[in-house]
């Protein structure tokens, strides 16, 4: 298969409010793709989309070749916000027992391998420490953690993260993206954020979205950004600009150029 | 006060005090995590409407309460379904609207008017055998559903978009939690009455709450310390001949005082 998401002509809009227009998006396997942009632009919306929560006003988003309820096994999802509802009486087994899908559940309770594959999830980001703890008790990094084995649970071949690293500090957002870069190397992922060094590290694909969707493979850009000394580098209000504008240089594979501005 | 336990009608307040205690425990806990505590005490209140349509139409009381109660139920899953910024509007609505209806139908009814406030703060020792079955059948119901349920209930109370994701059906159990919580108010308006059942349905499960790390075992604490704080109540009210639903409250409240002093300290 060649794109694991294909997104033709698409818009949507709450009630008048036409929050995005006329976007496609092509995500291949094994991409990491950082959906950046202002706030309200439409990033979140835009991911949920792509979930299935959001019905397209026109255009069509495909999944895996069909639609995004079609495949709900093969989305795992990481929402925002995990700091809400911190008072529920759950486990961090328990949440992370939440990702599995349909298929053979026992009458009541859980199977087995339900909880084995929970607790393999959990080893792979590193918490299974902490299985039997109250979820309320964690760190808010650590919570995120929990909430990537979640997904992992049901074994996706998409990841998709809405803002991972908000209220997350500086040493876990850093732990986050390594885990995500690991991650990458068997599964598709798909990052919203407003955390440019996001792009600067880790994705290979970025879209700019603000109403509209610009495109940029920043694969073989990170010198662009990074490698520079320290007089050329990118401000990340710059970047951002760059990365808004529908034609940046560094796509044009022209480097220099972009560097050479006042 | 034990050759109290001779008499029917104590034994009978005792039973429906313990099965209400334990419906009130699981369902509490599922209102109290789901934030519906404000959604509770309208269905609460609208039920009132219920009884004065039943006693106008001389319908068994406990019938017309709940089918009142269900529908005030599936008027606000509906409404919160689709206008969930306006939702507390519509509950104080659905709350004041099925007290005036109510209200207004205990007036038309000719001859004697049953006493209002026996259904304000309950009337836990005239609880008949009919009355016991339909709570035992009612809390039955819970359990079964709870048993069975409990992966979606739980997904669904904890995080319900994630769950809609794992292809439950969030506005299912959305709903049966809303009508199973409509159903226990009823049977609880029995024991405390309706202007009582909020705390009731909350203070037990309050303590539960900072007691367990699962849901289930937040249901199984709740259920015990409503029974012990029913019982105590009922003891209280029967020593000293006070309101039995307010003596159940009022130790329920200085229980969970005592509890949260204890609670910072240890």
């Amino acid at each position: 298969m060649d794109a694991v998401i294909e997104i033709n002509d698409l818009s949507f809009a709450y009630e008048k409010d036409i929050i995005l227009e006329n976007i496609n998006l092509i995500v291949k396997p094994l991409d990491f793709l950082a959906i950046i942009g202002p706030n309200g632009g439409g990033k979140s919306t835009l991911l949920r989309l792509m979930l299935g929560l959001l019905k397209p006003m026109q255009g069509s988003i495909r999944i895996l070749g069909g639609s995004p309820y079609e495949h709900l096994s093969e989305i795992g999802y990481v929402p925002q916000n995990t700091n809400v509802n911190t008072d529920f009486p759950i486990k961090v087994l328990e949440v992370v027992l939440m990702g599995h899908i349909g298929g053979k559940r026992p009458l009541f309770g859980y199977g087995k391998e339900e909880i084995a594959c929970a607790m393999g999830a959990l080893a792979q980001v590193g918490m299974a420490a902490y299985a039997h703890q109250r979820i309320g008790d964690l760190s808010g990094g650590q919570r995120q953690r929990v909430m990537i084995a979640r997904a992992l649970c049901a074994h996706p071949k998409i990841l998709m993260l809405d803002e991972p690293t908000a209220s997350i500090d500086v040493k876990g957002q850093k732990e986050i993206y390594e885990l995500l870069k690991r991650l990458n190397e068997t599964m598709t992922v798909i990052v919203v954020s407003h955390d440019i060094s996001v792009i600067l590290e880790y994705a290979n694909k970025a879209a700019h979205v603000n109403k509209r969707l610009a495109f940029h493979d920043i694969s073989n850009k990170k010198e662009t950004f990074h490698t520079h000394g320290t007089d050329d580098h990118f401000c990340e209000i710059e970047l951002l600009q760059m990365l808004g504008s529908e034609h940046c240089d560094t796509c044009n594979n022209d480097t220099q150029t972009r560097r050479e501005e006042p | 006060m034990i050759e109290a336990l001779g008499y029917t009608f104590v034994q009978h307040a005792l039973i429906a005090g313990l099965l209400v205690s334990l419906a009130a425990g699981i369902i509490g806990s599922l209102i109290v995590v789901n934030r519906m505590v404000f959604l509770a005490g309208g269905i609460a209140h609208a039920s009132y409407g219920g009884i004065g349509m039943a006693v106008y139409f001389s319908l068994p009381i406990f019938l017309g309460a709940s089918v009142f109660a269900v529908a005030s139920a599936l008027l606000i899953a509906q409404l919160t379904l689709h206008k969930r910024h306006r939702i507390d509007t519509f509950i104080g609505l659905i709350w004041a609207v099925g007290m005036a209806i109510g209200v207004v139908f205990v007036d038309l009814t000719p001859g004697y008017h049953v006493d209002l406030m026996s259904y304000l703060f309950g009337s836990i020792l005239a609880v008949s055998s009919s009355d016991l079955y339909f709570m035992g059948a009612l809390l039955g119901l819970i359990v079964l559903v709870v048993l069975f349920g409990y992966r979606s209930i739980l997904a669904v109370s904890y995080d319900s978009e994630y769950a809609r994701l794992r292809g439950i059906p969030v506005r299912f159990f959305y709903t049966l939690i809303l009508i199973l919580s409509a159903l226990t108010v009823v049977i609880a308006i029995k024991v405390v009455g309706l202007i009582l059942v909020i705390a009731m349905l909350t203070i037990p499960v309050y303590i539960a709450e900072r007691l367990s790390n699962t849901l289930w075992k937040m249901m199984i604490i709740s259920g015990i310390v409503s029974a012990l704080f029913t019982l105590a109540g009922l003891a209280l009210s029967y020593a000293y001949n006070l309101t039995s639903g307010a003596s159940i409250i009022l130790v329920s409240a200085a229980s969970l005082g005592v509890f949260l002093f204890l609670y910072r300290k240890g």
